[in-house]
């Protein structure tokens, strides 16, 4: 279970302050696959990085099972990440210097496994991906869909419990995103992590198990229905 | 290889330009400071394996004074200790087609026992054939010295030549080479002993007495028989001492070259911090993505810092190669100036000393870590957030700037008060001074932020294209700062360099036009002291040549005083040279009074080193045993930096029984022209003695010819360290250039011409260089006090009186404005050649 609670995140700009989260509220079930909608600069983001430790938050908790994210101190909430989380980006964040299997390695090896294991399992994940004949591209050889598939896979391939994905279409044209978005939550599913997405996509919104809006720096859980409409607007 | 390694070693190899100059400028750094201390490491072992040459396993030496060692003493110690071993030397200097080589006279008979155990068996001797030592023992001037030598002088075997000893013209024929294995023989030449006293004028007198003392507990009860058994004018003196002495005598010289040569290095330490530092920010993004995945400030931290460490063993590897090769272009510069202002040593090997190796690998390690410290550790402790902003970083940047400014106020107090409050440590003093260039440094970036804004406004009205060219360099203060401050630095140390010998240059001059008064001076050429003496009977022709009107007589040697040799120059003065000498303390009018009574002259590098006062007792080995002589005055002096005592003639010969003249200082009657008095004079000695005859104006040309040749090898450091910071603006401008190739593709999309596109890059590192320049001209001027108020006067113990003119600038202004143009040639040219289409498609 992921438990936020009261979380709130000011910035600073010069002299205006802004409060992008405010005393936020939210629960997310083992397994869930849920949704976040809202509009740009309404937090969405911020929101994920409190979730991961990147940032801390000004006041609230963040708890994921018996882990009390938002108290650990920075080395704790690094580890946390590497081990419980896996991040999927609108720009994937891959490393160019490092082929499709590296890529997707890196999230292995910073967790301890190495060698021919790390390889193995690496080959693996990539084959659910569809990317079985890429495995020594280049990243910048591949298409925007592959490459958010080599981020999915780097993302899953250490089995986090928690999937955290930001605008995982945010990049991609519709029909990539139709051939992206299915390969991303049928993995989180039958690994049965939970995964949290960050999404203007209507058609995405459509598919999770429940949709919440994140407006006035606080979260409210929405119907499936209206998050589609709601989601298209933003 | 784990991926996060390869990841951080295909990122350095994807941009080879910069790794290769960052590479380069370490490397540099590396090999200035391996080629120093190779060239005078190879200089000292060049020296001590000459010294070392000749009965090298004397455990002591019983030493003379100038007119050396009664060869009776030599004779009795003998048979009153047989059991201990002695062989008897007579040295000095003689010259072969114009290389002076010492000249060295040996017992062969006594010699062979004193072979040092690494020379081989037999020492030179034992090279010769039989029918040779025959010659060696029946034939009038037979030599040996080192095949190489003899190849390099042309002097053939079997084949008379002639050697010139003190002006004297002598008939020399080599009967044996020593073999080129065999070192330490390169600026000697070995003759009969009895042969050396002829050349030498020494007829029954010994220069030295090589002993060896029982090894053990018996050595301490037979050096106090030995000592008992010695007249008070000779000295028992530990072997090694001699040559610990000699060798001491260039740490003065030695230091400051070190001391140029760490600039090169911390130059390069700079390069280092702006490769490393444009490395994390060229990976800012890849290193969020991995402190998103979960690395730790400590992975990020340990990545830095082993490819530092990478750079640091490659660039210290490739450092110590190049050092060598520098080396052996720097050690002909470094023996020459030893040569000119010490000792003779001819130097035909380098030699790679175990701390050259230890040297280079720690200055690259140590170089590269501590240039990646701070990039690593801001790398490391910064959020894990991937977008973090140009502008964000630019504003740390100022901030880091505004921080840096109060730094080098600091340290520019730090370094004032350390010279002041250090009394006469040179270590001292060099820290004090490493401490006002990095103040210049940490200034660097500020002056450049505020002088870019200020160019970036003047320019908004005439140009766009100009302004946007200074807001640059200014809005780029992350990247630009650190290279104009490596150049600042360097160019900061050119200019102190430049103004120091400058003033040096004109201080000397000034003191030669006041002590070089006569109109004609002659002198027994040649090195040493003792033998160099004009002909008696010579003496008396010279003086009574028509024209001269007045003469001064002087008679050069040399003293053993705490430890080190020192001139001696007894005088007797013609009236009209009394006021060349400036005295700094003492009172010129009754010093002269004092001084044709019996007081002495100390030289300023004298007096500074004993810390000696006019009016104080000096005592001074004589040939009559020690003397205490009273301090009349303290003079300035810039002939040697180990000091001279000078004593009235009338006095010397009393106490060393020594008549010799060494040189003659003639005044000319007003209806004579001096080239005609020195014509003959010329014809005068013509037949007698081959003697130095000189106007005054030649012998001050002569000394200036010294004084620029001694200040080469410090040209040379001060280029190598300006072409190290060059790379660092080259490399600085070339990433720069890589990272806003996006920048400047969108203006030429906008309409900026390929020309105009060059024209910015170029006016930005043209900007640079001149900041360079602006900040270290005023530095320059700093470190040229700090130079000649603290570092000459704590190494040499001379004052130099400050000279500035615009010349010493000329290099300084020509090294900054062209070194920035240059670099900024390449990175112009790839900016005007950019694709458009390629710079501003998107990701």
């Amino acid at each position: 279970m992921l438990t936020i609670r009261k979380l709130s995140r000011r910035f600073r700009e010069g002299e205006q302050v802004h409060r992008v989260l405010d005393q936020a509220d939210a629960q997310f079930r083992d397994g869930e696959v849920a949704a976040v909608i809202g509009r740009s600069g309404s937090g969405k983001s911020t929101l994920l990085n409190l979730i991961s430790g990147i940032d801390r938050a000004d006041s609230g908790s963040v708890q994921f099972h018996d882990i009390e994210i938002s108290a650990l101190a920075e080395p704790g909430r690094t580890l946390f990440r590497r081990k419980h989380i896996g991040f999927v980006y609108q720009f994937f964040n891959l490393i160019p210097t490092l082929d499709v299997e590296e890529n997707v390695r890196l999230a292995l090896e910073l967790n301890g496994v190495r060698g021919a294991e790390a390889r193995a399992r690496s080959v693996e994940v990539l084959k659910e991906v569809g990317l079985g004949d890429r495995v020594h591209s280049a990243v910048d050889r591949l298409s925007g869909g592959e490459q958010q598939r080599v981020a999915i896979a780097r993302a899953l391939v250490h089995r986090p419990a928690l999937l955290l994905a930001d605008e995982p279409t945010g990049n991609l044209d519709e029909e990539t995103s139709r051939q992206v978005l299915p390969a991303l939550l049928s993995l989180a599913r039958s690994r049965g992590a939970t995964l949290l997405i960050v999404t203007h996509d209507t058609l995405l919104a459509r598919m999770v198990d429940r949709v919440w809006e994140l407006r006035d720096g606080r979260l409210q859980e929405i119907s499936c229905q209206s998050s589609g409409q709601q989601a298209s607007a933003t | 290889m784990p991926v996060l390694w390869a990841a951080s070693l295909r990122h350095l190899m994807r941009h080879p330009a910069q790794l290769a100059l960052a590479l380069l400028g370490l490397s540099v750094g590396v090999a200035t400071l391996v080629a120093v201390d190779i060239a005078t490491a190879s200089a000292a072992r060049a020296f001590e394996l000459s010294l070392r040459a000749v009965n090298g396993a004397a455990t002591h030496e019983i030493l003379g004074g100038p007119v050396g060692i009664d060869e009776q003493l030599y004779v009795d110690l003998r048979l009153r200790n047989p059991e201990l071993g002695f062989a008897p030397i007579v040295a000095g200097y003689a010259s072969i087609g114009g290389q002076t080589m010492q000249l060295v006279g040996i017992d062969p008979l006594a010699s062979p026992q004193f072979e040092a155990p690494a020379s081989g068996s037999g020492g030179p001797m034992g090279r010769l054939d039989l029918s040779r030592s025959a010659q060696w023992f029946t034939q009038a001037g037979t030599i040996m010295m080192a095949a190489a030598t003899a190849q390099e002088l042309d002097v053939g075997e079997n084949r008379p030549f002639e050697l010139d000893i003190g002006g004297r013209r002598a008939t020399a024929t080599l009967i044996g080479t020593i073999a080129d294995d065999q070192a330490g023989y390169d600026a000697l030449i070995l003759t009969d002993i009895a042969q050396a006293q002829g050349w030498l004028r020494l007829r029954g007198r010994l220069s030295r007495i090589d002993v060896r003392l029982p090894a053990g507990a018996a050595a301490g009860p037979a050096e106090s028989r030995l000592r008992a058994q010695l007249p008070p004018d000779v000295q028992l003196e530990p072997a090694q001492g001699r040559t610990r002495e000699s060798i001491d005598m260039t740490s003065a010289f030695t230091t400051n070259l070190r001391a140029m040569s760490l600039l090169a290095l911390m130059v390069s330490l700079l390069i280092i911090y702006g490769t490393i530092s444009f490395a994390v920010v060229q990976r800012r993004r890849v290193v969020g993505i991995l402190r998103a995945l979960g690395a730790t400030p400590g992975d990020v931290l340990e990545i830095v810092l082993a490819e530092a460490a990478v750079l640091g063993a490659v660039g210290a590897g490739v450092g110590l190669l190049l050092g060598a090769s520098i080396a052996h272009a720097l050690v002909g510069l470094v023996s020459q100036t030893i040569n000119d202002l010490y000792f003779v040593v001819s130097v035909r090997q380098t030699v790679l000393p175990a701390s050259s190796v230890v040297i280079a690998l720690l200055a690259g390690f140590l170089t590269a870590l501590v240039g990646a410290l701070v990039p690593a550790f801001e790398a490391a402790a910064g959020a894990p957030q991937l977008g973090l902003r140009r502008s964000v970083l630019e504003s740390r940047a100022v901030a880091v700037a505004r921080r840096l400014a109060l730094a080098s106020v600091l340290l520019g107090l730090g370094s004032a008060i350390v010279a002041a409050s250090s009394g006469r440590s040179l270590l001292a003093g060099f820290g004090a001074l490493f401490m006002l260039l990095l103040s210049v440094a940490a200034l660097t970036p500020a002056v450049l932020r505020a002088a870019a804004i200020g160019a970036a406004k003047a320019c908004a009205r005439v140009s766009p294209v100009g302004r946007l060219a200074f807001s640059e360099v200014a809005g780029s203060l992350s990247r630009t700062g650190v290279a104009v401050a490596a150049l600042g630095m360097a160019i900061a140390a050119m200019i102190g360099v430049s103004i120091m010998v400058g003033s040096f240059r004109e201080s000397l001059r000034a003191w030669l036009e006041r002590t070089i008064r006569a109109d004609v001076y002659v002198t027994a050429p040649g090195a040493g002291g003792p033998e160099r003496r004009i002909e008696p009977e010579l003496v008396g022709i010279l003086l009574r040549t028509p024209g001269v009107a007045d003469y001064s007589i002087s008679r050069h040697t040399q003293v053993e005083l705490a430890g080190e040799q020192v001139e001696l120059d007894a005088l007797q003065s013609a009236a009209h040279s009394r006021p060349g000498l400036v005295f700094v303390d003492g009172d010129p009018r009754s010093a002269w009074s004092a001084f044709a009574s019996g007081s002495i002259l100390v030289s300023e590098p004298l007096a500074w080193r004993l810390r000696l006062r006019a009016g104080q007792q000096l005592t001074i080995p004589t040939g009559s045993g020690a003397r205490s002589f009273r301090i009349a005055g303290i003079y300035r002096e810039y002939g040697n930096d180990r000091g001279n005592v000078m004593m009235s003639l009338g006095e010397f010969r009393q106490l060393w029984h020594d008549e010799s003249v060494t040189g003659l200082g003639i005044y000319l009657r007003p209806d004579t022209s001096s080239a005609q008095v020195m014509m003959r004079l010329r014809a005068q000695a013509r037949g007698r003695q081959a003697l130095l005859i000189s106007s005054n104006a030649r012998l001050r040309e002569l000394s200036m010819e010294i004084f620029e040749r001694t200040f080469v090898i410090t040209r040379v450091l001060y280029w190598l360290a300006g072409g190290v910071a060059a790379v660092g603006l080259l490399s600085a401008l070339l990433a720069w250039e890589l990272e806003r190739s996006r920048e400047v593709g969108l203006l030429r999309a906008l309409g900026l011409t390929p020309a105009g596109a060059a024209l910015l890059v170029e006016a930005q590192a043209g900007f640079m260089g001149l900041m360079a320049l602006v900040v270290a001209i005023p530095a320059g001027f700093l470190t040229a006090l700090m130079l000649i108020l603290v570092i000459n006067r704590r190494a040499f113990g001379w004052q130099i009186d400050l000279h500035v003119s615009s010349a010493q600038l000329s290099n300084a202004l020509l090294l900054s404005v062209a070194a920035a143009l240059a670099a900024g040639v390449y990175p112009a040219w790839r900016g005007a050649r950019a694709t458009i289409a390629d710079e501003i498609r998107e990701e």
